[in-house]
């Protein structure tokens, strides 16, 4: 098999005295989409921040495209061509849509691939280019979470992680834009990982996944496989069987197998 | 020796009803339990225990309740379980416990086995399992519900809340003054108190019946632990399905007086230990287990210096229990820094267990590593291995306070006997010997022969009376080479490590010896992360190459310890964590060893392959 273009390996990482993240390996293929699904509080989004730099990790190491990175500064894991989508869109209220859009391509030096790639972006999210001089604190949660896709896209990765860009999104506009999370996969080779709560959705477009509960990972396959099992059906897609009285509320314990 | 006709009593009571009464009425207000209710602890009388008992046991009379009648109970330890054992006996009804973890289709079996009329199942989800069933136990009359959290909605001619039962009583009491007295005394001393079924690893379980003075019988042992003092406290966590459990909880109080603190969940004993300090704990050798696995893990990530000073106190209280096995008085000199050690480590040791005011501590229902009972008694508890089954009411054999011998399960209890048969079982007869089994003579004469009761053990009896439990007589194995193997004294070996929960040997007619193993999951994970064995589930963290040597180097600390019978070769690890609801596991979280032999056949089959 061919070197994964990320490989994390037995990653801790604390809050304080916190352990949030309890020995954690997984890998993502190049070209591929991985999910990781979890409940709150299972650690997803603290993966995501130590693999792009935001913390750091007590242990363990987080390898991309053949280079350890872990504990590295934020702006240099970007520069390396790891994006991180933050989970509820953290846009620049105050610039335009355009300006915001710059700041995503503000480590390259090739205005004219620069404009291309803007060009680009707005053929995926044309509700963006007719709100270019638009401040984006005054777009709706769906577009700036379409921008925020968009400025990451704007430094060409080849990589990018997704935090639960579904976050507070009508259902309509959640298919949307996981539509274009795939074809940004297919027609740019990004790979993308990507952490879900919406696990339906996620593991509809993803090759692979990965469950964590409180930090570590209980459960490991291709998602076409996740879908049939039994605790995945009960716990992340809502099915259960009715019972005898047609109401159960009590849950099943969670086995992991 | 026994007296056969001698009728045994507790302060002066010969069958349970009659001593519950007693009990209630000489205590009072004083507290029977408690359990947590949002957080707090919340105290429960004698008087309010003897009251909701009451209630229960009239409102089933009022339901059309017969002397004999069987009443069965599905559901975590808690006030209510009690309520219904005590009320049921008291007014001429058989209780009888399921576990939790059956599947519906056992508790149909059982049901219609031991005739059930009427059931109490303790929330939403034990309910679920009877109304899948009841359509096919046409002599069950009514099902009661403890918890109704989830079930407002919900109405149905046969069940009802366990309150409105509680209100149903409380009336009937008004309406029919003095009903209760005439029925408390309904039970004979030798008459059914209550049905447990045992978890047969083959063949469907069967119902044992003890009788009241089997209970009485052995509540005149209670003391064994340690002298009961006011205010002691008991901590209830193991199925009170399992005879050990119901008798340490529902029966020694009524003797002793102690206060029941019901543990919010099995996740969360740790935790409730340190709150309750129980003063007698009894525990399955799996929690034992547990508490030293999680000191060594603790004591490895320790500062040098506190590395150092639990080696050192350990060494000290290690001394002290070897003395104390030997039957010598330990030097003044050691007894000193005995105090010392105790004072700086080993104190604080048995503060985080919870078990720094235990007077006395009990294990049995399983084979414990004799290492492990020393560790204990280095840390000063005085830990005491027990023998015995369901069908002699739980104790048969107990380590002697003065006297102990390591490896043995004690001696004989008093006023009872043990043998051996020509065969090596071990035999046992006594007033704790069982009525029998529920409507099976044909089992009942097969497992009690002229008043004794086999055992089903294989063992040896010392000079002194020390019973020495080998291994059960079926599960004995003989390889093709023809040795004989007890494959429970390898298997305890194993146990001990803390990488190891369960483990099964195999070998019987074949080449070499072989077993399967169930990891502590936690333990192991921590082993992998510190020594950075990339993992991602259970399965991955069984296979990586780290795990399988550090496996083989405990399996080969054990093949040097049992150097005279043969090591073993071959091993697979189970790479499921496995929970109560699977087949594999008894309710007390042992391997079954016959179903597992069967389930992993091909796993089994492959590790003797090409060898």
């Amino acid at each position: 098999m061919a070197e994964p273009l990320l490989a994390v390996t037995n990653l801790e990482t604390f809050y304080g005295p916190v352990m949030a993240i309890r020995g954690v390996s997984f890998e993502v293929p190049r070209g591929s989409i991985v999910t990781i699904l979890g409940a709150n509080g299972a650690g997803k989004t603290t993966i995501l921040k130590t693999v792009s730099g935001v913390m750091d990790p007590q242990k363990g190491t987080v390898s991309f495209n053949g280079r350890e990175i872990q504990g590295r500064d934020p702006d240099r894991v970007a520069r390396l061509g790891l994006s991180h989508v933050p989970e509820g869109r953290e846009v620049f209220p105050f610039l335009t849509v355009r300006e915001n859009l710059a700041m995503g391509a503000y480590t390259r030096s090739d205005a004219d691939g620069v404009a291309r790639d803007m060009e680009m972006v707005y053929e995926y999210f044309p509700v963006l280019k007719s709100r270019a001089e638009q401040r984006a604190g005054s777009l709706s949660g769906g577009e700036q979470q379409m921008l925020s896709i968009s400025r990451a896209l704007m430094a060409r990765p080849a990589m990018m992680l997704l935090d639960e860009p579904s976050l507070g999104l009508s259902p309509r506009l959640v298919k949307e834009i996981f539509d274009i999370i795939v074809r940004i996969n297919r027609e740019r080779g990004v790979t993308v990982l990507l952490v879900e709560q919406n696990a339906h959705m996620a593991l509809t477009i993803a090759q692979f996944g990965y469950v964590l509960e409180v930090g570590r990972i209980v459960m490991e396959d291709t998602c076409a496989r996740l879908l049939e099992k039994e605790d995945i059906k009960e716990f992340y897609l809502g099915v259960k069987e009715a019972g005898v009285r047609g109401t159960r509320r009590w849950k099943r314990k969670k086995m992991w197998r | 020796m026994s007296h056969p006709d001698r009728i045994w009593t507790i302060h002066g009571q010969d069958t349970l009803p009659r001593l519950f009464r007693h009990v209630v009425k000489e205590r009072g207000d004083a507290v029977a339990m408690r359990e947590k209710h949002l957080g707090i602890w919340r105290a429960i009388t004698w008087r309010e225990y003897g009251e909701r008992a009451r209630h229960v046991g009239l409102g089933l009379v009022a339901l059309g309740l017969q002397p004999r009648d069987v009443v069965s109970v599905i559901s975590d330890n808690c006030p209510e379980w009690l309520y219904t054992d005590l009320g049921t006996m008291s007014v001429g009804g058989v209780t009888n416990g399921i576990y939790t973890t059956d599947s519906p289709r056992q508790v149909e079996y059982i049901l219609n086995d031991s005739g059930t009329r009427f059931f109490f199942a303790e929330n939403e989800e034990q309910l679920d399992k009877i109304l899948e069933v009841r359509a096919r136990c046409p002599q069950l009359v009514k099902i009661f519900v403890y918890d109704m959290e989830g079930l407002h909605d919900f109405h149905d001619e046969q069940v009802m809340p366990f309150v409105v039962l509680l209100e149903l009583g409380a009336r009937y009491a008004r309406e029919h003054p003095g009903a209760l007295d005439p029925l408390v005394e309904i039970a004979r001393p030798h008459d059914l108190a209550i049905l447990v079924y045992t978890s047969g690893t083959t063949g469907p379980p069967k119902g044992a019946m003890l009788s009241h003075q089997n209970i009485i019988f052995q509540l005149g042992y209670s003391d064994f632990i340690a002298e009961p003092r006011p205010g002691d406290q008991q901590l209830s966590f193991l199925p009170l399905s399992h005879v050990a459990e119901r008798t340490f909880t529902v029966f020694f109080p009524l003797r002793t007086g102690a206060t029941v603190n019901f543990a919010e969940s099995i996740d969360t004993v740790p935790e409730n230990i340190r709150e309750v300090g129980p003063a007698v704990f009894f525990a399955v050798p799996r929690i034992w287990e547990k508490f030293y696995s999680g000191v060594a893990l603790r004591m490895r990530e320790a500062t040098p210096i506190g590395k150092l000073a639990y080696r050192w106190a350990i060494g000290i209280g290690t001394q002290m229990a070897e003395r104390r096995i030997a039957g010598r008085t330990p030097s003044l000199f050691l007894r000193l820094l005995y105090r010392v050690a105790d004072f700086f480590v080993l104190d604080n040791v048995k503060r985080s267990l919870g078990l720094h005011r235990t007077r006395g501590a009990a294990t049995g229902a399983a084979p414990i590593a004799p290492e492990l009972i020393k560790w204990y008694m280095a840390l000063g508890i005085d830990m005491r291995e027990v023998y015995g089954q369901t069908e002699n009411c739980g104790l048969a054999t107990a380590m002697p306070p003065g006297r102990i011998k390591l490896g043995t399960v004690g001696v004989r209890r008093p006023d009872t006997e043990v043998a051996l048969s020509p065969a090596g079982e071990i035999l046992l007869k006594g007033p704790h010997v069982f009525l029998g089994y529920y409507k099976n003579p044909d089992r009942t004469a097969e497992t009690v022969v002229d008043g004794w009761l086999r055992t089903g053990d294989v063992g040896e009896i010392d000079g002194d009376g020390f019973v020495r439990v080998t291994d059960r007589m079926k599960d004995i194995i003989i390889t093709a080479g023809g040795k004989n193997v007890t494959p429970s004294e390898i298997e305890n070996q194993l146990k001990f490590s803390p990488y190891i929960t369960d483990a099964v040997v195999i070998g019987d007619q074949r080449k070499f010896l072989s077993c399967l193993i169930m990891l502590d999951p936690d333990t192991v994970a921590q082993f992998a992360q510190e020594r950075n064995v990339p993992f991602t589930n259970f399965a991955s963290l069984c296979r990586a190459r780290e795990i399988q040597d550090l496996i083989w180097s405990e399996i080969e600390r054990v093949n040097k310890q049992v150097a005279r019978v043969e090591g073993i070769k071959r091993f697979h690890l189970i790479e499921q964590i496995l929970t109560p609801e699977d087949e594999e596991l008894t309710p007390t979280m042992k391997l079954k060893r016959s179903y597992v032999n069967r389930k992993y056949k091909d796993v089994i089959d492959g590790m003797y392959a090409g060898a």
